[in-house]
């Protein structure tokens, strides 16, 4: 299986204080992965890493084959453009509606309005939020939110996908359809990467667990 | 309701900033275009009279164009009439000229031009006079100094009032760019929304602008003025408005690149 992420004695920090020290780790194509840890562990850090958004001051990080720690902004935008991202607090843009939130990733990628509108129709179907696409995000539950921000992340096919808590303050009904959700994508072949307090009790798809402690990550079984 | 308004109102600040620089530069351009052409009205009938004990072929100083000696032969006729008893070919009489001037002086640079004149030790005399039109003149000069003061003052308000915007565009739009920089959004789709308004206040506040100038040039008191200055005024309109709408949209646009590139 085709390697996606590498880390190599990957180091990680927050204004010169190591939070991720001098990890290493892979994660192959269709992998789900949780990574647990108590807060401030660096899970989120870890993530942030993953999509650019925080540059490693040592070491190594291969995402999708760009080396992160040289990436240029040119090459970060196209590989975020591959990449589907979930938040705890959903990060939807609230002064659009839902349709167009969902569309978001695929009129970057240049696709005309008409065929992202029915693109973005159907990732809404998928979701059970057909009927809600002209509201917007402050219109919706925690849980419907986080439909769309899932819907969002997968409208384009991304290789990889990266949830930061994405079932934290929402109820159990609402957490075990945004996994299903999860589930789905990666029964789909994408890789999914989960930054979690705790992996969800009925969680039953065969997983990868790492757990942060101390600024080293262990792979547990 | 409220969203409306705090539309309005973020509009509002961008349209009245651009409004008065607009108005500004167009003002600053209508005066230095009366003041230039009534110059050229006056400076033809402005000349400097000097007495010169030899004759004189040229003058080098900054401000004196050209130097004619003047017929006094007629004159001399008169007095030499008048004066029968005196032996006028005794006497040397000095020689008279006419300087014409490259601009109209200011009365300081009118001063210093008497002195210098008087530095060369053959001019005896130099005789200036300040008519009428030389007043109007200097008094124009005095309200264009006003004006362009506060129209200085209103520009520099205008661009303050741009940098207070910038602010507000900081804080309301950097949400959604972050976010579209998480998918990877180029520069221009990040601004899209930005470069919009920015787009869209430029063009209301020349509308706005064009409404007011064109108000202004045709008011009695501005076609008053320019027959009582006696000065072909014909100001192209076309022109004007083209290059205010260069630069409002220039300005508006430019303070939307600047948030997107301030937000990264």
């Amino acid at each position: 299986m085709a390697k996606l992420i590498i880390a190599k004695n990957l180091t990680l920090a927050y204004e010169d204080k190591p939070i991720i020290n001098k990890v290493n780790f892979t994660i192959n194509t269709g992998d789900f992965v949780f990574i647990t840890g108590k807060s401030g562990s660096g899970k989120t850090t870890l993530l942030k890493s993953f999509y650019g958004e925080l540059k490693p001051i040592g070491g190594s990080l291969m995402v999708g084959g760009f080396a992160l720690e040289a990436i240029k902004r040119k090459q970060l935008s196209h590989l975020r453009k591959h990449l589907g991202v979930v938040f705890q607090d959903f990060k939807l843009i609230p002064e659009w509606n839902i349709l167009k939130n969902v569309m978001l990733p695929i009129l970057i990628a240049g696709q005309d309005r008409k065929t992202s509108e029915h693109k973005a129709r159907e990732m809404l179907r998928k979701v059970n939020l057909l009927g809600l696409e002209h509201k917007y995000p402050s219109q919706l539950s925690g849980g419907e939110q986080q439909r769309a921000a899932i819907a969002r992340a997968t409208i384009h096919q991304p290789i990889l996908i990266l949830a930061d808590e994405p079932i934290s303050g929402l109820d159990e009904y609402s957490a075990e359809i945004v996994m299903n959700l999860f589930e789905k994508a990666n029964k789909a072949g994408i890789t999914i990467v989960i930054a979690s307090h705790s992996i969800p009790h009925n969680f039953s798809q065969k997983y990868r667990h790492f757990h942060i402690n101390e600024g080293k990550i262990h792979e547990l079984s | 309701m409220n969203s409306l308004n705090r539309s309005i109102s973020n509009h509002i600040t961008l349209i009245l900033a651009l409004i008065s620089i607009l108005l500004s530069i167009f003002l600053f351009n209508v005066f230095n275009q009366i003041l230039q052409r009534y110059e050229k009205t006056i400076i033809d009938n402005y000349s400097i009279v000097i007495v010169s004990t030899k004759p004189i072929k040229l003058i080098n100083l900054p401000l004196v164009k050209s130097i004619h000696e003047l017929d006094i032969k007629k004159q001399i006729q008169k007095i030499k009439k008048k004066y029968k008893n005196i032996d006028f070919s005794k006497i040397s009489l000095p020689l008279f000229y006419k300087i014409k001037l490259s601009k109209l002086p200011t009365p300081s640079e009118l001063k210093q031009l008497e002195k210098d004149l008087l530095k060369y030790k053959f001019i005896k005399r130099v005789m200036t006079h300040s008519s009428a039109q030389t007043k109007i003149y200097n008094l124009l000069m005095l309200i264009n100094l006003i004006t362009k003061t506060f129209m200085i003052i209103s520009g520099i308000l205008g661009f303050l009032l741009i940098i207070k915007q910038l602010e507000v565009w900081k804080l309301l739009h950097s949400e959604r760019m972050y976010i579209m920089e998480l998918f990877g959004a180029p520069f221009w789709f990040k601004g899209a929304t930005l470069f919009k308004i920015a787009f869209i206040d430029a063009l209301i506040s020349n509308i706005i602008t064009a409404i007011i100038i064109i108000f202004i040039i045709n008011s009695d008191l501005f076609t008053s003025v320019i027959s009582e200055l006696n000065i072909n005024f014909d100001i192209n309109l076309f022109y004007q408005f083209g290059l205010l709408f260069f630069i409002s949209t220039t300005i508006s646009l430019v303070s939307s690149i600047i948030v997107v590139v301030w937000s990264k």
